[in-house]
């Protein structure tokens, strides 16, 4: 029996020991880059993702784990929401403190 | 300022211990991550969208140069090379490790510095007028009063697991810089009648989803009775605050909901029992921490004030710099030099670890060793000699700090927002940023005059949207950002909440939006000495809604 | 499993285990407590959080022992009670900490006025058989528990050593 077509959905998480954002890769380890992640793409997926994020958080190797909406596309999964867009693609700053030479301050 | 004697150096080496274990337990995963959050925020460890965030308290704000080179050195060690000074006079840096937090705490302890209670349900850092001890119309120094505070509040027993967060700010002047009326405690410095002192207190202000402008409970709290007083409320609302929802947690719902004079007399009866007991204040314990932030002795310096005139006249950039960021010290020889961290187009709050030990440098060459972090996110150093203000200028200049725009349209408020905290809904900085480089023009911003523009990226009002004169909301609409503006707020002696003027803008939107009520503003005011709050404060909102929502907001 | 805990070590055969109904009908609410108060059998009460423990002001001599509970590891307001108890109402009986029980919160118990511990949480049990405490032991605030003055300000405490 084939499954209802779903969206794209992969597992993220912050690692315990820095906090750094990370996703559940294909191979089942967590990867710095949204796009080494493993893509779920019908429901015993993402039970599966799911089951893995769990154990995990239980492991403490990870926190704040969550399953998110992914559009694929050509560059690969992009979140839908932007609060995950941020998270996979860092602050849309260019947050390097500000120099004189860059920043003016006619004012 | 305050020196850390042995008891104090050895309750922060103590406190570094106890946060190493429960760290080391949370790494090997004896506590869960369950428990192990309010341990951490309780020492001003979050985790973000990409990282854990560290939050360092800075004591009412004042700082030393040791301190701000150990700042700069944090930034450069254990993270990017830049921090984040906040609108509770604190720093915040974005990108450390969990696993390093021990070894950055045990670095600032070097310096009489710690992360105690920067967050989580407890006691947050006292915070205080940021022109304290050199303010020309503060009735006496309100630190010695934020220390004793800062001191008797630390890991206290019994008001570490409150309902909420619960912040006291300590103001001196009839000016109020610490924007006393939206914090859960406010204490205005005074003297009575026989000139003693004593303290207006005010109780249940705040912002968040709920903004409230705090009731005054006492008109005079004798100096001696401040910790018995304090104990007393925080015992009250410890006890009966609300626990079942953390958006009505808050002292101020507790206030509302109780009413002001029922609570008064429950935290009166509190008081009763406890104000002649142990938490009295000797008169040589307060003179004692008195002492450590005795006036600087200042030189006369009065050949600065023909310096200043001719400098001034030669270089109007410099003249323009004086005129915003200089104020009148006590010290007619002297003033209280704001060093704006709002760069045209910049993040607001943020500073590079180079620029913070500039700061630092400049500080002892010609501040007496002192800066202080203001609630509106600059810096400020204290105690210049006019005689200064000209090479002290070139330097900051040379820093990317020499921003001429304290208090007008570019000085703007901003909570880091959606590009860093997990709890934002939309951006901030990016808002900001476009508002910043819209006005960045120096004869626009001085034509349009002082004018605050705060915002937040959630409802939890970090960026004190409420207190705007031109408040910010970002929240999130069907997956979009969107932005809410809202008009006539006020975090002065004067306080207002703002009105909320319609419908949102979407972030394209936002700067055309701001510049709209610029121009009425600037079309409706009565000359130039009519500022913006004044002039809203004058016409209302209606005039503001025509102009941005045109026959729509007629026709509502 | 559930261990009660003291600064002297682990109680065995401890008669008030709060989580056991069957083995602790004794362990009365502040209602029964009050409305049993005439009875001559030996009673103890456990209170809520919303509880006023003022009310215990009237039968505090014929109480054999205090429970303040703790539903959840952040509600706070049995600090409050314990430090009424002992600081307002004088109570110098057994007072004990149940329900979420964590190892961080036992020092400020502790210095509010508890003197017992009933604890589930198997990595908080063993550091307590170790005693190894996580607490510090300067203080910048006087509380329920017995502490030096000292020479400095006069809200300062120390800990006793053994005290």
């Amino acid at each position: 029996m084939k499954t209802a077509p779903i969206k794209t959905k992969v597992l993220t998480a912050n690692r315990l020991s820095d906090g750094i954002s990370v996703w559940l890769g294909a191979n089942g380890e967590w990867v710095f880059s949204i796009k080494d992640a493993f893509l779920a793409r019908h429901e015993e997926a993402v039970v599966a993702i799911e089951a893995a994020g769990k154990q995990a958080l239980d492991d403490n190797r990870v926190v704040d784990v969550n399953v998110i909406d992914v559009e694929e596309t050509a560059s690969g999964p992009r979140p839908f929401r932007l609060r995950e867009r941020i998270r996979a693609e860092g602050p849309t700053i260019d947050y390097a403190p500000a120099s004189p030479a860059r920043v003016s301050q006619a004012a | 300022m305050y020196r850390y004697d042995e008891f104090d150096h050895a309750f922060v080496a103590q406190r570094v211990s106890q946060f190493r274990d429960q760290v080391e337990r949370r790494l090997t995963g004896e506590i869960s991550e369950d428990a192990f959050k309010p341990l951490r925020l309780m020492n001003g460890v979050y985790l973000q969208l990409h990282a854990y965030m560290l939050r360092v308290a800075v004591p009412y704000g004042t700082l030393n140069s040791r301190q701000m080179r150990k700042l700069a050195h944090i930034a450069r060690t254990y993270d990017r090379g830049y921090g984040h000074f906040t609108t509770r006079q604190n720093i915040q840096y974005n990108w450390p490790a969990l696993k390093d937090m021990p070894a950055i705490l045990e670095e600032l302890a070097e310096v009489e510095m710690h992360a105690i209670q920067t967050s989580g349900n407890c006691i947050r850092n006292v915070t205080a007028d940021h022109f304290a001890g050199a303010a020309a119309d503060e009735v006496a120094d309100p630190r010695p009063y934020a220390e004793i505070l800062r001191q008797w509040s630390s890991v206290h027993p019994e008001f570490s697991f409150l309902p909420r967060k619960f912040k006291i700010a300590v103001t001196a002047s009839e000016r109020d810089r610490a924007a006393i009326q939206v914090h859960d405690i406010g204490l205005q410095l005074k003297k009575d009648e026989e000139g003693r002192l004593g303290f207006a207190v005010w109780i249940g202000g705040g912002q968040g989803r709920t903004p409230i402008l705090a009731k005054k409970v006492k008109d005079f709290l004798p100096e001696a009775d401040l910790l018995s007083y304090v104990t007393a409320i925080m015992r009250v609302y410890n006890l009966h605050g609300r626990r079942d929802n953390k958006y009505k947690a808050r002292i101020k719902i507790l206030v509302h909901e109780t009413g002001v004079e029922t609570l008064s007399a429950e935290i009166e009866a509190e008081w009763s029992h406890l104000k002649d007991g142990e938490l009295k204040l000797p008169a040589a314990d307060i003179a004692a921490i008195n002492a450590y932030f005795a006036p600087k002795a200042l030189d006369s310096r009065a050949e600065g004030w023909a310096e200043l005139a001719a400098w001034k006249k030669s270089d109007p950039d410099f003249a323009s710099w004086v005129g915003r960021n200089v104020a009148p010290h006590r010290h007619p020889d002297y003033g209280m030099v704001t060093i704006s961290l709002k760069p045209i187009g910049g993040i607001p709050g943020d500073a590079s670890a180079d620029q913070m030990d500039a700061v630092a440098r400049l500080a002892e060459e010609f501040g007496h060793d002192e800066i202080r972090v203001t609630h509106e996110q600059n810096l400020v150093l204290p105690h210049v000699a006019l005689a200064d203000l000209e090479p002290l200028y070139r330097a900051l200049l040379a820093e990317g700090l020499a921003t001429a725009n304290a208090g007008l349209i570019t000085d703007i408020i901003a909570c880091p927002g959606l590009d860093y905290c997990a709890l934002a809904n939309a951006r901030s900085i990016p808002v900001a940023q476009e508002i910043s480089s819209r006005f960045g023009d120096p004869a626009r911003q001085a034509e349009i005059g002082d004018l605050k523009i705060k915002i937040s990226g959630c409802i939890n009002a970090c960026g004190h949207h409420h207190v705007g004169h031109i408040g910010i909301l970002g929240v999130e609409k069907k997956g979009a950002e969107l932005y809410q503006i809202s008009l006539g707020g006020s975090g002065d002696e004067n306080a207002s909440i703002g009105q909320i003027t319609g419908r949102g803008f979407e972030p394209d939107q936002v700067t055309d939006a701001i510049e709209t009520i610029v121009d009425t503003y600037l079309a409706q005011r009565t000359g130039t000495a009519e500022t913006f709050i004044e002039c809203y404060r004058r016409i209302g909102a209606v005039p503001f809604k025509a102009a941005l929502y045109g026959s729509e907001a007629q026709a509502a | 499993m559930t261990v009660i805990w003291t600064k002297h070590g682990i109680v065995e055969n401890d008669p008030w285990i709060a989580g056991d109904a069957e083995k602790a009908p004794k362990l009365l609410s502040l209602a029964d407590a009050l409305a049993h108060a005439q009875d001559n059998a030996p009673f103890g009460v456990v209170l809520q959080p919303a509880d006023d423990v003022m009310a215990l002001a009237p039968i505090l001599g014929q109480v054999a022992i205090i429970a303040l509970s703790f539903p959840a590891f952040s509600d706070g307001r049995g600090f409050s009670q314990a430090a009424l108890l002992r600081q307002r109402l004088g109570y110098s009986g057994e007072l004990r900490a149940v329900g979420i029980v964590l190892l961080d919160q036992v020092p400020l118990m502790l210095r509010t006025g508890f003197d017992s511990f009933e604890v589930s949480h198997a990595p908080t049990i063993a550091r307590l058989k170790d005693n190894r405490l996580p607490g510090i032991d300067l203080h910048y605030q006087p509380s329920a528990d017995r502490t030096e003055a000292g020479q400095s300000y006069s809200w300062r405490r120390t800990a006793i050593v053994n005290g």
